[in-house]
């Protein structure tokens, strides 16, 4: 890598000209292939491979425990995989020691040196690299004017806010010029407003500097927002790996779907070019050749698509679903929340068939219907006020059919019993 | 508190009886060193300070603590280094081992030296022959400084080594530093204010001590004689001033010491 490269004027100019479409051959910066390991007997890891492109931001998301720790400190060389390889810029780091792999790492606790001030800190990898004392120098003067910390280059860590601290260890890291940045939940020690606004920051930071990076999040919201590509981890093996649309809007595990956001996930069976819910049928789409007739699917779809109508009306490009009872309508602030009770009827069961829905809700009144949740930007409720009672049709913008794996257990936020 | 508005008699009652307390027990014997040792004034004071033994006691105590000091507190990053960051069969029991010479007499160790070393001693009886004798020289009296004040250095540096984060020494690796460079520029600033505590508390410990080196020592005035052996000496004689005018300066420096680590801990844990 170039050192103007880190010149945020020049780069600004390249990245304007260049389109991505451009770069139509792929670089691996960074690759991992079949990671495995366990810690005592406990698999940790199954199987993991992945590549990050030159440039390119992946974010690996996944709940706490789902191993996104250890493929960090393996990547980085601070943890030995049981089995499978790390691959950086076509070589293979596995088996070299940390310090001779050239990747950064950004931690959690920022990791700077106590007693070295700003400039010593962003000076150190050089330093240790016995670099000329005027190209350390010049480095240095770079990178506080890349992370605008000019004026605190004398403090030391302890007098710098979490978010400046942050970026001296960017600083640091981007100093010796890394084949790859490691960010371990960065901004997981910093409060919520601070972290919205630095990681837009390091974003921008990250697309000047143009160096790969993977970052490890349980924040799907940081995950959508920084990651060019998201790889959803779920106890030691990816989910799916795919761009932030991908993942949101086209989710191929129940994990994904629920992971991201809110989803409402309808038990259907696959019968023809249509999935069944109960007494109502909606087509496969595009998916069908991935199931058999017959199985057990679930239909999952968002909250924000679903588009409801007193009238019966719906606007053009939604599927029609069925009718539902408005059982409560919130406002939580950007937009208004109802809860609904989809009228599926149960189909009468073939013989030897278990019943699809025969849906008892735990509430006082004891209501049958199947509960979804819709959400309504503020506009869209403030034109069309619906009260609680209110009879709708339910129109379906979007959705996923999704293998109903046995596993896969029903979200414990509702309060369904489904008994036979 | 029950007397929010009125006087609260158990103030300066409790107050009074502290310092009461602390009178005949501490204070006043303390005082007693510098009361009678000026009462003859200055210049019989200086007198006492300044004779050829009582100069020598001094330096020899200062030196056979340094020589003490230096090795423990090097011994005592190393020991610390292994026994928080490897983990392994008998860890514990090291640690026991470690600290056990503070729980042990100090005449106890110097006998236990003088087993060993000594003449006739284990270690002792092989080395005679070559002319070399260990106890009753300098070296003894290093030796037993080392002894008795062993767990020391340890006992200060091995909690903030613990409490370190490994996440340092990780950022410094994967930067790109040797094993060496990490422990130069990253864990052994961060264990600076612990290195000095347990350097002045090494070194104060080893200047006072008293029941080993008089075993191992030999005693001899003007050349291995230790301070504290020469407050001894001087009282068997009857020469209470030349006792005093040492126990002055000990229990001066004494202080001084007290005062640095007292004052200084700010200082040695921030920044």
């Amino acid at each position: 890598m170039q050192p103007e490269e880190f010149n945020p004027e020049l780069n600004s100019e390249t990245s304007m000209a260049e389109t991505p479409e451009k770069d139509t051959a792929r670089r691996e910066a960074a690759s991992v292939r079949g990671l495995s390991k366990s810690f005592r007997g406990a698999r940790v890891l199954e199987n993991v491979s992945f590549d990050v492109a030159e440039g390119e931001t992946l974010v690996l998301l996944g709940a706490s425990g789902s191993g996104k720790t250890t493929i960090l400190r393996i990547i980085a060389g601070l943890e030995q995989p049981d089995t499978g390889s790390v691959i950086l810029h076509g070589k293979d780091v596995t088996d070299l020691p940390a310090r001779e792999r050239g990747v950064g790492v950004i931690f959690q606790s920022y990791a700077l040196f106590p007693r070295m001030s700003v400039e010593k800190n962003i000076g150190y990898g050089l330093r240790i690299r016995r670099r000329p004392r005027k190209e350390i120098k010049e480095t240095v003067d770079r990178l506080l004017t890349l992370v605008r910390l000019e004026e605190h280059r004398k403090k030391y860590p302890s007098q710098l806010s979490g978010g400046q601290q942050q970026r001296v260890a960017i600083a640091r890291t981007l100093a010796y010029k890394p084949e790859v940045l490691l960010f371990d939940e960065p901004f997981g020690a910093l409060d919520a407003q601070t972290r919205v606004h630095l990681r837009r920051e390091i974003r921008a930071l990250l697309k000047q500097v143009n160096v790969p990076s993977i970052f490890i999040t349980h924040d799907q919201e940081e995950a959508l927002e920084l990651g060019d590509r998201i790889a959803v981890l779920n106890v030691g093996h990816l989910e799916q790996t795919g761009t932030p649309d991908d993942v949101y809007n086209r989710p191929e595990t129940e994990y994904v779907a629920t992971f991201l956001g809110a989803a409402n996930l309808l038990l259907g069976v696959i019968s023809g070019d249509n999935v069944e819910i109960g007494t109502v049928a909606v087509p496969v789409g595009e998916d069908l050749k991935r199931f058999r007739d017959g199985q057990a699917v679930k239909l999952v779809f968002r909250p924000e698509d679903v588009v409801l109508s007193e009238t019966g009306a719906l606007p053009p490009g939604a599927r029609r679903l069925t009718n539902a009872i408005i059982e409560e309508v919130n406002f939580v602030g950007a937009y208004e929340r109802l809860t609904l009770r989809l009228d599926l009827t149960a189909r009468r069961p073939a013989e030897g068939e278990p019943p699809l829905y025969t849906v008892t809700i735990n509430t006082p009144e004891r209501m049958t219907g199947v509960p979804i949740i819709v959400t309504r930007p503020k506009t869209e409720a403030g034109a069309v006020r619906l009260r609680a009672g209110t009879r709708v049709a339910v129109g379906l913008m979007s959705y996923r059919v999704l293998s109903n794996y046995v596993f896969a257990t029903e979200r414990p936020s509702r309060t369904v019993s489904t008994r036979q | 508190m029950r007397h929010v508005r009125g006087f609260d008699i158990m103030r300066p009652l409790s107050i009074g009886a502290l310092v009461a307390l602390m009178l005949p027990l501490i204070l006043l014997p303390l005082a007693s060193i510098f009361i009678f040792g000026t009462s003859k004034g200055l210049a019989s004071f200086w007198q006492a300070l300044t004779a050829p033994d009582a100069i020598f006691a001094l330096k020899l105590s200062m030196v056979t603590s340094f020589w003490a000091t230096i090795f423990n507190v090097l011994f005592g990053l190393f020991a610390a280094h292994v026994l928080s960051r490897y983990n392994f069969w008998g860890r514990n029991a090291l640690i026991v081992v470690i600290s056990l010479p503070t729980a042990i007499p100090t005449a106890v160790a110097g006998f236990a030296l003088l087993l060993l070393w000594g003449p006739y001693g284990t270690l002792g009886r092989l080395l005679a022959p070559q002319g070399i004798q260990v106890m009753f020289t300098a070296a003894a009296i290093i030796l037993a400084n080392i002894f008795v004040t062993f767990p020391l250095a340890f006992g200060v540096i091995k909690p903030v080594y613990d409490t370190m984060s490994a996440s340092l020494e990780e950022a410094s690796a994967t930067i790109g530093a040797t094993r060496w460079q990490t422990f130069w520029h990253v864990t052994l600033p961060s264990l600076r204010g612990a290195i000095f505590t347990g350097a002045l508390l090494t070194f104060a410990r080893a200047v006072g001590e008293f029941g080993s080196t008089i075993l191992v020592s030999g005693n001899l005035a003007g050349s291995t004689q230790t301070a504290p052996l020469y407050i001894f000496a001087k009282f068997n004689e009857g020469q209470v001033e030349a006792a005093n005018a040492i126990a002055i300066v000990l229990a001066l420096f004494s202080f001084a010491i007290f005062s640095v680590l007292f004052f200084a801990r700010d200082w040695l844990e921030d920044e």
